[in-house]
Formats: C-alpha cells, structure tokens, sequence
C-alpha cells in the first residue's frame, strides 16, 4: 500500500472515529420547569435535587435544564400557558394534574406517554390525576391527602380525644375556645386554604355530589353545598377559627399550629415535613382523617387530595421520547424517593420518612374514594370563584345560598344547566 | 434656469431632511408600534373575542363587555379604584405638601433627615412594601398585634385589619399613603424651594402666619405641581394592581379588588382572554380621558406656573 494510500485511510478512521465519539458523547438535554428549586436549603426540595442528582450521575448521556419558578405554583402555571399556547417551551414541566394539565391534553401540547408509562407501579389515585380522557401524561411521585392535624400536646394537656364525628370536632372546638385556644388553624387570606375544610364539608353532608354537580345532575346551589358553607359560617361565628380568620394567611396559619396557638387544621399532607421537623416546631402534631357527620352521607374513607409532585411531558419534546420516559420511570423510583423529607409517597417500596407522614400514608392507604381538589380540577374559569365563594362564608354576613346561586350561575355558563 | 435649479436644489434638500427625520424617527416608531401600537390594537381585536389563549378564538360581539359589566367584581373594582383616586387627591396630597411645606420652612437637622425617610417608601419595591404590610398586619406575629398584646389592649388585638370588608380597604390605603407619599413630598419641596427666598420674606415681615404664607402664596405658587400631582395619583389609582393583590388578593369579599385585579383574574387564572382584554380596554380608554384631560386642564398654566 502506497504512503499516500496508508494516509488516507489513516484520516479516514480518524474522522470516523471522531465522529463516532461526538456522537456517542452528544447528550440530549431535558429542559425541565418547576415550583421546587436545586439550590435551596431547604427539606421540601429535597427530593428533587436528589433526583436530579442520582439521575443525571446514573445517565451520563443526558444533561437536564432545571429551571425553578418559586413554590407558589402560579408562576410555573402562567409560564407554561404562554409557552405552549406558541409551541415552545420545556420537555417536561412539574404540574399537579386535573384540568390545568387536562386542558393542555385536550388542546394537543401534552406527550401522550400511556403505553410507555403503563408499567410503572404507582397509584390508581395517583394515575388518574395524570390522565386526561383516559390518556397518561406524565407522573405523579408524591400524592397530597388532606387530613385533620391535630396537636397532641394540647389535646393531652386538656384531656382531649381526637374527634371522629363533627358533632365530637364541635365539642372539642368549644373546649379549646374555653381554654383560650384557636380550635382550627385555616389562613382564609389566601382564599384557597379554606377549600379543604368546605370539600370534606360537603362529602360529609352529601358523598359524592360534587361529582354529580359537574356532571349536572344537581345544582351548585343544592343542600348539601348550603348546609356545609351555614355550617363554616356558623364555626366562624363561635370562634373555631380565631377572631381574625380572614386576615390570616396560609403562612400565619402555620406558624399558629408550630407554636400551639392553633390546636387544629384540615390541610394537605404537604405540611407533615414541616410539622414533623424539631427545628421547625416543639408540638406533637398528629395526622388523622376527617371525622364523619352522624347520620351524614360521606365515609371516612372518602378522602380529598391530588398530586403533591407530578411531572409531565410536552409534546414538543416527542423527538426526546426516549430520554423524557427515562426521567419520568426514574423519579417514580425509591432511589429517587429516598431524600424526601414529608410528603406521602406513591411509590411501592418508599417508607414515610417520619411519624405523621407514616400517619397521613396510614389514612391515604385505607381511601375508598379521593376528591381531586376542586380548584385543580374544575374547568379555570371556575377555580378562582369557587375559592372566592367559599371564602366569603367565613364572614358573619354572608348570604350563603344567595353565594352559592351566583357562583350556579357561572358554573351554568361554563358547563351549562343542569339537566 | 438659475432659478429652477435653485428649486430642485431646494427639493433635493428637502428630501434629504425628510429622509434624515425618518431615519432617526424609525427605530422609535418600530419600538412604539411593536410593543405599545401592536399590543393595543390586538387587545381592541380580543375583547371581542372568546378565547382561553389556546386553540380558535370565536368572534362573540360586545358580549364581553355586557359580561364584565354585568359582573359585581367588575363594577367593585370599578368603584374601589375611583374611590382610591379620590382619597388619594384628598389625602396623600395636602399630606404630602404639608409635610414638604413643613421639611422646607422648619429646616432643622431632624427634618433634614426626615427627608431621607420619607422617601425611602417610594424607593422600596412594592413586593418589600407589601411584606411590610402583612407583617404589620398580620394576625399572629403582626406590630399592631404584639403592641396590643404586650399593653394588654384586647379591643386592639381583636381588630380585623385586613380582614374586615369595611377595613380592610382603609388598612391598605394607610399603607399606600405611606408607601406612594415619598414621591409626592419630594416633588412639592423641588417646587416650593423654587419660590425666591424675597417673596418668603416679603409676606412675614407684612405679618402674614406661615398658615398664611402657606395657603396664600405657597400654594398658588405650586398649583401647577399639584394638579400634576393629582393626574398622576388618578391614573395611578386606575391601574393600581401589585399592592392590593400583593396584600390582600383583593378580598376580603371584593373590598380592595382594582381593575387591574379583575384582569388578572379573568385572562391568567380563569383563561378567559377576550374578558380580560375588555377590562383592559375599559382601563385604556379611563387612561386616556384623563390624559386628554390632563393636556387641556395642565398645560392650562398661566400665572401660576412657576414649578419645576
């Protein structure tokens, strides 16, 4: 073989062997946007920067762009409308499901990933939270359950039983006010937090209507919704929740429970790392379900809750199908799960990491039914009046039915009338 | 000849200028008519629109409109923001002149430093502003609630400041009064140390009182500024959005929502686009009667203009 002959076979392995390389070394990049956030300090975060870091040390071949918009949600949420209503946009963004998810999935922008995602173990509560019309889009590692707190402490020091009927909650509520004590902690301010308390309301009086009210078969306006907001109304009126419900924020109402000023609070699961952490608070705080109404329709096992963490893929990241799956399978495992300080896990295999998390999976194992919270999973013209309404029964001088009737009436625009 | 080619000479000059104008005007106009005229016009185009922002947009006439105005949030922002600009003129202005009146006249090294203080609030971003608020506020861990605690004031503690529907509105602009006033303090002492030190001296050794001296000679002399004053306090009680929501979400039952609040509501978290759009209309065209208003009653500035 001529010199010249040896030369060019000699660059021409090196050229393929160089392109070979760039190849193999080319990483597909996951841009991914969140609530929760890398860099901070701080337990509620742990879990994804532990998945992030165990992910990415375990896939070599792929980078991610963590991009965190702040823990109030509504950032990330009016972020990702503008992206994906002009096609761009993360692959893969944090979302809780329900309609806000749904109405991506109806409008084409969501990556259908049902067949891919169909042998992940997880859930049935937690899976249909990420479906749309029978279709999965992403996953939903941490699943959120409202529940009754309660502070043990206090109940102990005044001979207190945990209650498990509402006329044994009332009593209980009478007691503390007795004793100077804030019976339920609710921060009304921020409209939402109250929401909770008025589903499990309206579950107790009359099941599942909720349902059939968005199906519509009963109005928004019927018995069982006006007896739970009378019932708030008249709660506020005798103190349960403190002199100043409608000035208190969901961070006071925290605060009110960590420094056993509140003895009470129906809220998400959320809150057990927080509740559950010494550096965070000195009270023994409890996790229980909501008691039931005596003689009422709803069980205690009826619970209300949605998606705590979930991650869903756009359809603009379909020629990525492969790395997105990849992500997605991996954050549903206990590897990825095993940093997380609190929250409810719906994972196989994940032991709750502290006592009241263990407390809210005991009552989350035990649902016969799960409420998707209301404001995620009614159509968004609805979410913020029905917090509205449901926050004005906390005032003295709220028509309840008269509330309930325009709130009918809006409802009646979006899905029409009752049929 | 000469004559003709001096014309075209002068048109070819012409041109040139006109060319030269329209190059400089251009980015202007390209900046202006992509994000202020583009904007605007497809906001007119959307208010007639129903659309969540995704998908068609179907064309619905003034439905929008009949629908904003049918809505009592709509119609309480209405009355809150014109509410807000009315105490806004009667308050936070003669406040704020009788406090640069006072800052210019009493000029000692207390209120030199005052100067500072007052308008610290102005520089503070409205999100620090609202902290402010919440923590003065706040039912748990608020000022008013520790200063009612410790000197044992039960009636105080038990107050609703933001809470309460008919506080919660007065609790806010207390805070905007502090928070907005700076400006205006700042702006009436630049014009009242405009006024020639002759004058100042002319009137008290004629015997006038400073009450006298205020409200005879300084005023007059800064009219101009607080007619300004109270145009920019309007229009920016119209568009008043970040404070209110920021601190109260524009609750309790609607008693601090503004405009501002009633669009963000509809277009970002109800995804009703063409709703949204039309109260952005109503805003644009409030704006805009006072701004015509502005020009014709402003620049109405005879004698009395001597502001800065």
């Amino acid at each position: 073989m001529s010199r010249s002959k040896l030369s060019v076979l000699l660059v021409m392995t090196l050229a393929s062997l160089l392109i070979l390389s760039s190849v193999a070394l080319a990483k597909t990049t996951l841009t991914i946007w969140a609530v929760d956030g890398l860099e901070l300090d701080d337990p509620h975060h742990y879990y994804v920067q532990n998945l992030v870091k165990t992910f990415l040390a375990d896939n070599p071949d792929i980078d991610i762009d963590w991009v965190a918009f702040g823990s109030e949600g509504a950032a990330l949420n009016n972020r990702i409308r503008v992206a994906l209503a002009a096609n761009v946009g993360p692959d893969i963004f944090q979302s809780w499901g329900g309609t806000f998810m749904g109405e991506f999935a109806r409008m084409g922008k969501l990556l259908d990933l049902t067949e891919e995602l169909s042998d992940v173990p997880t859930s049935e509560a937690a899976k249909a939270a990420m479906s749309y019309d029978g279709r999965l889009y992403g996953i939903a590692p941490f699943f959120a359950i409202a529940g009754l707190y309660v502070n043990e402490g206090i109940f102990e020091e005044l001979g207190l039983e945990v209650p498990t009927t509402i006329a044994e909650l009332e009593a209980v509520a009478e007691k503390l006010v007795a004793n100077g004590i804030q019976p339920f902690a609710v921060g009304a301010r921020d409209e939402w937090p109250i929401l909770a308390t008025y589903m499990y309301l309206v579950n107790r009086y009359g099941g599942t209507i909720f349902d059939d009210a968005v199906a519509r078969k009963v109005r928004f306006d019927a018995e069982p919704f006006v007896q739970a907001g009378l019932k708030i109304q008249e709660w506020s009126k005798r103190g349960f929740f403190g002199n100043t419900p409608m000035s208190e924020g969901y961070g006071d109402a925290q605060l009110l429970m960590q420094t056993g000023q509140a003895a009470m609070q129906i809220s998400g699961s959320w809150l057990c790392g927080l509740y559950a952490d010494p550096n965070q608070t000195d009270q023994t705080i409890g996790f229980y379900a909501v008691p039931v109404l005596e003689g009422g329709v709803g069980k205690v096992t009826d619970l209300a809750g949605m998606t705590d963490v979930g991650f869903v893929a756009t359809a603009t990241a379909a020629d990525k199908k492969d790395a997105v799956v990849r992500f997605l399978t991996y954050a549903m495992s206990v590897e990825a799960a095993e940093k997380e300080a609190g929250r409810v896990a719906s994972i196989p295999g994940v032991n709750p990491p502290n006592r009241l998390t263990g407390m809210a999976s005991d009552v989350f194992t035990q649902a016969e039914t799960i409420q998707f919270w209301w404001d995620q999973n009614l159509p968004p013209a609805l979410t913020t009046p029905v917090n509205l309404t449901i926050q004005s029964f906390l005032m003295d001088d709220t028509d309840v039915k008269a509330e309930l009737a325009r709130y009918e009436l809006l409802v009646e625009d979006e899905l029409g009338s009752v049929r | 000849m000469a004559v003709a080619q001096t014309a075209k000479r002068k048109k070819k000059r012409d041109w040139y200028r006109l060319g030269f104008i329209a190059l400089f005007l251009l980015p202007a106009l390209a900046i202006l008519g992509t994000f202020m005229f583009y904007p605007i016009k497809e906001t007119f185009r959307l208010s007639f629109m129903r659309s969540s922002g995704f998908g068609e947009e179907i064309y619905v006439g003034w439905r929008n409109y009949q629908r904003i105005f049918a809505s009592p949030e709509f119609r309480q922002g209405f009355v809150n923001v014109f509410k807000w600009a009315f105490w806004s003129v009667a308050i936070q202005i003669p406040l704020a002149f009788f406090i640069a009146f006072t800052c210019v006249n009493f000029r000692t090294r207390i209120i030199g430093r005052l100067r500072g203080v007052y308008y610290l609030s102005n520089v503070l971003p409205s999100a620090i502003t609202a902290m402010l608020g919440v923590f003065i506020f706040s039912p748990t861990s608020g000022v008013i609630k520790t200063f009612a605690k410790t000197t044992g004031w039960k009636w105080l503690e038990s107050i609703d400041w933001l809470g309460n529907p008919k506080l919660a509105f007065w609790s806010l602009f207390a805070l905007a009064t502090w928070a907005y006033i700076g400006f205006g303090i700042i702006y009436l002492m630049a014009n009242i140390e405009q006024i020639p030190t002759e004058i100042r001296e002319a009137a008290l050794i004629d015997g006038a009182t400073q009450w006298q001296y205020a409200w005879r000679v300084v005023i007059p002399y800064v009219s101009y500024a607080i007619r300004v004053q109270a145009i920019l306090a309007t229009v920016g009680s119209i568009k008043l959005f970040d404070l209110p929501y920021m601190v109260t979400l524009g609750g309790p039952r609607n008693a601090t929502v503004t405009l501002g609040i009633t669009l963000y509501r509809e277009a970002f978290l109800n995804w009703q686009y063409g709703r949204g759009a039309a109260i952005g209309v109503v805003i644009f065209l409030i704006c805009l009667v006072i701004t015509i208003f502005q020009f014709s009653f402003v620049n109405d500035h005879s004698a009395t203009d001597h502001s800065i």
